[in-house]
């Protein structure tokens, strides 16, 4: 465990060092603010909207982070030359590759601490509340669609020779799973087979990343959801973190480094 | 003096990258060892596989056949490497750390405590005179200090066997003095220095037994002065065991 | 990313697109005039002051950067109110739709013919699956109005329809000329807002772009008599509605919007009677009877007030 902390230490390090959150974050305060400061009849209660577009932004901002840091990872190394001192020392090529998994994905964890920070005290200022179970909600759930990404990307950069390559279709499967996952089998229904099947087979086996978009419960302030649906999205998203890493190890396990 | 080095019949091949056809032999059976305490030199003109004798024994490529062992363990268990410091010959490291965040790193990994750490970077850093650039970024460092923090990376858990290759590679006649200095009181400490070379009067000078290898093959091994024999020196004895023949020159 | 130099440029253009988009949004600086001498802006217009209007100008911003599309992110983004009031829960292009075709915080304004049928409670249909079924937690799955509680039930909070409100105006700033637009924003900016200096700018603005909109003069009209309580402005505005929507020609297109001119006679009656205009009220009604669904009603109405005339004499 002890080498899986020394690496994702390194990667925490480079993230913050690395001026993408800065500016994402900056870009997103800025946004808001602005948002903020729009007139809309005189009524200075009106927040909801503001709540969408600041959680639109991290939403964005974070899938960024995620997948763009987590894609250049072993490309970077290997392109850098840093993979083989690295290499030389007493670690697997499971541990890099899990470390490499826990300093994304807790990289991820930071920022989104940040965001829903900002988030949470910009809608204060509109709303004079502070649904704290529904921000930690969110932000947990959030954190661990991160993950799936994070995991998801990570394998995809042994695959895919390009960093930009395996991004834009990491980028592609997220969008196409948040905006269509759901409604896979009706989609599937209504086609013929074999393609039916496919589809079908597709609706089982793709992460289902929409569980874990609470932005419209948050929005629209439901009520706090039942901790243990909570819990077992949780479990699903680890699972799909483990087959994602799992595929990892395998195809990093024979691959030559030099 | 027990072996730390090993290696059966090693065979490496690879798929031939430009004809697609075929495999290309790197290492045909090279039977090699390198005993406790003593200096190795491993030579050979460019592509007689060098490189990918040291890639084997790291565990970045697998054997095709044979094996190759670090002090009795497999090479393919990352153990095997708990004892040992790698210098790559062109270093390149994390741009964004620092020499001390780099050794910090790098010292985790071979399990060091944090006590143990902040007695042993200061003095790593004052064998290669790093001490004043130690906060500083890597990415500010001039070649000749990113080669000398990667000295120090090398020597951060005390390795009994260190594994160079091509250490001067690259380093003005100061800095080339600088690594025989250091390679010599590693080798009065007892430490093993298993490194490869172009520089045949720096092997000699330091070296105490060399190997020499060419296509693949394992063509001499021995002292010193058992692979020069009746030549006047090294390289005159390593011009001859690579098949190396004159050419007269073509008039222009 | 990498040089602070890029990083500075995209932070200034990002502050400049973000201050336009605000500053086109604001209502405040809709009306600016430029002094007489010259030296400043100000929003007190005096005789010789050239008036600008920035609303037209932020627009036209709409205009040049989106073209012809704005009206379809304009359709989008009252779609959007729309799912605003509903808190969320909202059908997709996957589900059915047939209890959402028109809007139920348009339809809940009372002046619009509405083409839903069909259970606006489970548009999402029976689960189909442990996925579906275990994916309905985390989503809206209620059928709420913003306007009796929302999402929370809390009928005291019934001010939070007010939400629907930015998207609203966003849609009618990309898309000037659908009068609907402005005749919701307009209704819940007065019933539940209470707004209603703000709901007759907006309206106001509403017939700037759209001079022959019976709508927006109905619910102008609704807006003197039921807030203002100026019963001349209020009858004014009504009739000149029902003349533009006799101006319509068309007999399908007057066919289509028959309810609307079945609210205005009717309100028109409404305002008679209680002016103590009574055989006007009577004729307003027989007009309303002439499109009315439920011509029944209207009658019993007319008896009453013939009774009442009768009782007069």
């Amino acid at each position: 465990m002890k080498n899986i902390f020394a690496v994702a230490g390194v990667v925490i390090k480079e993230l913050y060092r690395r001026k993408d959150f800065y500016v994402l974050f900056i870009v997103t305060v800025l946004i808001c603010l602005v948002m903020a400061s729009v007139n809309v009849f005189n009524d200075a209660k009106v927040a909801r909207y503001l709540k969408e577009i600041c959680l639109l932004l991290v939403w964005m901002s974070s899938l960024v982070i995620a997948v763009t840091t987590t894609a250049r990872q072993i490309p970077a190394e290997k392109e850098n030359r840093t993979l083989l001192p690295l290499l030389a020392k007493p670690i697997s090529r499971p541990e890099l590759i899990f470390g490499k998994f826990f300093g994304c994905w807790f990289a991820c964890g930071l920022t989104l601490l940040v965001f829903y920070v900002f988030f949470g005290m910009l809608s204060a200022t509109k709303e004079h509340e502070w649904p704290l179970l529904d921000y930690l909600q969110a932000a947990v759930m959030h954190w661990f669609l991160l993950g799936i990404i994070v995991a998801m990307s990570l394998l995809g950069s042994l695959v895919f020779a390009a960093p930009s390559s395996n991004s834009t279709i990491c980028f592609v499967i997220i969008g196409g799973i948040l905006f269509v996952g759901r409604h896979l089998d009706q989609v599937a229904a209504s086609m013929h087979e074999p393609l039916r099947t496919v589809v079908n087979t597709l609706y089982y086996i793709v992460p289902h990343m929409e569980f874990y978009d609470l932005r419209d419960l948050i929005i629209h302030n439901w009520p706090v959801l039942e901790w243990k649906y909570i819990l077992l999205a949780l479990l699903y998203a680890a699972a799909y973190m483990l087959v994602f890493l799992t595929g990892a190890c395998l195809v990093f396990r024979r691959k030559a480094v030099n | 003096m027990s072996v730390i080095l090993k290696t059966e019949k090693l065979r490496v091949e690879f798929r031939n990258r430009e004809s697609r056809q075929g495999t290309k032999v790197a290492l045909q059976g090279l039977d090699l060892e390198v005993r406790s305490g003593e200096v190795f030199g491993f030579l050979g003109p460019n592509g007689a596989g060098k490189t990918t004798t040291m890639n084997v024994l790291l565990g970045f490529i697998p054997p095709t056949g044979g094996a190759a062992s670090l002090f009795g363990i497999d090479v393919r268990q990352p153990i095997a490497r708990q004892r040992i410091g790698y210098l790559p010959e062109m270093t390149y490291y994390y741009k964004f750390l620092t020499a001390e965040e780099l050794l910090r790193f790098y010292g985790k990994i071979f399990g060091l405590t944090r006590a143990e750490m902040d007695v042993r970077i200061p003095q790593l850093l004052k064998l290669v005179e790093l001490e004043h650039a130690a906060k500083r970024p890597i990415k500010s460092y001039s070649k000749g200090m990113q080669q000398r923090a990667g000295l120090a990376q090398a020597l951060i858990n005390n390795p009994d066997l260190l594994i160079l290759d091509e250490p001067t590679s690259g380093l003005d006649p100061l800095g080339r003095m600088k690594v025989r200095e250091i390679i010599q009181r590693l080798k009065d400490e007892g430490k093993t220095v298993f490194f490869s070379s172009h520089e045949m009067g720096e092997v000699e000078t330091v070296c105490d037994r060399v190997a020499i290898i060419n296509l693949g093959e394992l063509k001499a091994i021995g002292t010193v002065a058992e692979v020069t024999g009746t030549h006047s020196n090294l390289e005159k004895a390593f011009l001859e065991v690579i098949g190396y023949k004159p050419q007269p020159l073509a008039t222009i | 990313m990498n040089s602070p130099r890029t990083s500075c440029l995209l932070l200034i253009a990002l502050l400049v697109f973000c201050f336009g988009v605000g500053a086109a949004l604001s209502p405040q600086y809709q009306f600016m005039h430029l002094t007489v001498n010259g030296k400043g802006w100000t929003t007190q217009p005096d005789r010789q002051s050239h008036r600008l209007d920035i609303s037209r100008a932020g627009g036209d911003i709409f205009n040049v950067v989106l073209g012809d599309s704005r009206r379809m992110f304009a359709q989008s983004f009252y779609v959007k109110a729309d799912a605003y009031y509903h808190s969320g829960y909202y059908p997709s292009m996957f589900d059915n739709k047939e209890a959402f075709q028109t809007q139920h915080m348009a339809e809940d304004t009372g002046a619009v013919n509405s083409k839903n049928h069909g259970d606006e409670e489970s548009f999402l249909g029976p689960e189909r699956n442990w996925i579906d079924s275990f994916g309905r937690h985390f989503y809206p799955t209620r059928h709420t109005h913003l306007d009796e509680g929302g999402a929370s039930g809390d009928l005291s909070g019934s001010e939070k329809v007010g939400e629907i409100l930015p998207w609203l105006k966003l849609s009618a700033d990309l898309n000037p000329d659908n009068p609907q637009t402005y005749t919701v924003t307009a209704f819940w900016l007065r019933e539940r807002m209470h707004k209603t200096a703000e709901a007759e700018a907006f309206l106001h603005e509403g017939l700037r772009n759209n001079p022959d909109s019976y709508d927006i003069l109905f619910e102008l009209g609704r807006l003197y008599y039921e807030s203002y309580h100026d019963t001349t402005r209020a009858r004014n505005v009504w009739e000149a509605a029902v003349q533009k929507w006799f101006a319509i020609g068309d007999p399908e297109v007057m066919k289509e919007n028959k309810i609307v001119f079945e609210q205005i006679t009717t309100h028109l009656a409404q305002l008679e009677e209680d002016a103590g205009n009574l055989p006007r009220a009577i004729y307003w009604l027989q007009a309303a009877q002439k499109v009315s669904i439920t011509a029944g009603d209207l009658q019993k109405r007319i008896d009453e007030i013939q009774a009442k005339i009768s009782a007069q004499k």
